[in-house]
């Protein structure tokens, strides 16, 4: 159930949102949703030669999964505006090692209230949101903003 | 090393039909569900979108991305037309600004252009700055309407 947005104050937390662990899977799958094939994400063997050890998720998953927060937050047809600065990198979670990696594989996002405004003759509310892994490293921040209806 | 030559570049204009399936896919993707019952109705039947106020199904909020990455050749024609190292790149920043709805069966033109190119100083390589390509794009639906405008930020390491 979407919040009621003109309830919220300036400094309401909302309910944090938790992926589940990322895999190989789910980055295959972006992949091909997406239409980003960066080697990057997919092929251990071009990572090798660019000096890392693993392939890393997608950004963007990133902010897709916090635009799933977002839209679990409120209707979509309230978003006006949705922005990301990418902070980290992050690896999926190993099948042969779940229980040691499938921390860093998951990513919860948090959402605050910081500001309440008027825009284009609308009532808008400012959310500053802040992607995490379970070990608390930050993946990315960024802010939505959304009428008020 | 980026071509600042090619700043003010603007990719040739791609036209994307928006498809059912490819929402449902994307959808999927980004809330990691392995069918399409499991994700939002609203993304995936033409009813539940209606009742909660859409036009019909309508995109997740960060599916702009794949419209861009089909257009200008994709991620390696994007990077091959700019000059940019594959292999030192990073995506640093994305901004979306929703202007209007965008449902299953409309088509976008998207216009992509290169807005800014410039460098910043490494404090731990000096005499190698990261290398910054900013990139605009604007959705326009079948009739015309400016629905989405989307911001990249690229750097090279």
């Amino acid at each position: 159930m979407p919040l009621q947005l003109a309830e919220l104050n300036i400094g309401d937390s909302l309910v944090p949102y938790t992926s589940s662990p990322i895999t190989r899977t789910d980055l295959v799958r972006y992949a091909g949703a997406s239409g980003d094939f960066n080697p990057l994400h997919h092929d251990s063997t071009f990572v090798k030669t660019i000096g890392m050890e693993r392939v890393i998720v997608h950004g963007m998953l990133i902010m897709g999964i916090a635009g799933e927060a977002i839209t679990n937050w409120i209707d979509f047809k309230d978003l006006r505006k949705f922005n990301v600065r990418f902070a980290g990198m992050t690896e999926p979670v190993d099948f042969d090692d779940w229980e040691n990696t499938r921390q860093r594989a998951t990513i919860t996002i948090t959402g605050k209230i910081k500001n309440k405004f008027e825009e284009n003759g609308e009532k808008r509310i400012r959310c500053d949101i802040v992607a995490k892994d379970g070990l608390g490293n930050t993946k990315l921040r960024g802010f939505f903003i959304a009428a008020l209806q | 090393m980026a071509d600042k030559s090619k700043l003010g570049y603007e990719f040739p204009s791609h036209r994307f039909e928006v498809e059912k399936g490819k929402i449902a896919e994307f959808a999927m993707a980004v809330s990691q569900k392995d069918a399409p019952e499991k994700v939002n109705p609203i993304y995936t039947g033409e009813k539940a979108a209606q009742q909660a106020g859409y036009p019909g199904i309508v995109i997740p909020p960060t599916f702009p991305t794949s419209v861009m990455f089909r257009t200008g050749g994709g991620l390696m024609g994007v990077v091959n037309a700019l000059g940019i190292d594959l292999t030192r790149l990073l995506h640093t920043e994305e901004e979306y600004e929703y202007l209007g709805s965008v449902c299953a069966g409309d088509a976008l033109t998207c216009r992509m252009k290169v807005v800014d190119m410039y460098d910043k100083a490494q404090e731990d390589r000096p005499g190698k700055p990261m290398e910054f390509t900013v990139v605009e794009t604007e959705m326009r639906n079948q009739r015309g309407e400016l629905v989405i405008k989307a911001r990249s930020i690229l750097v090279e390491r």
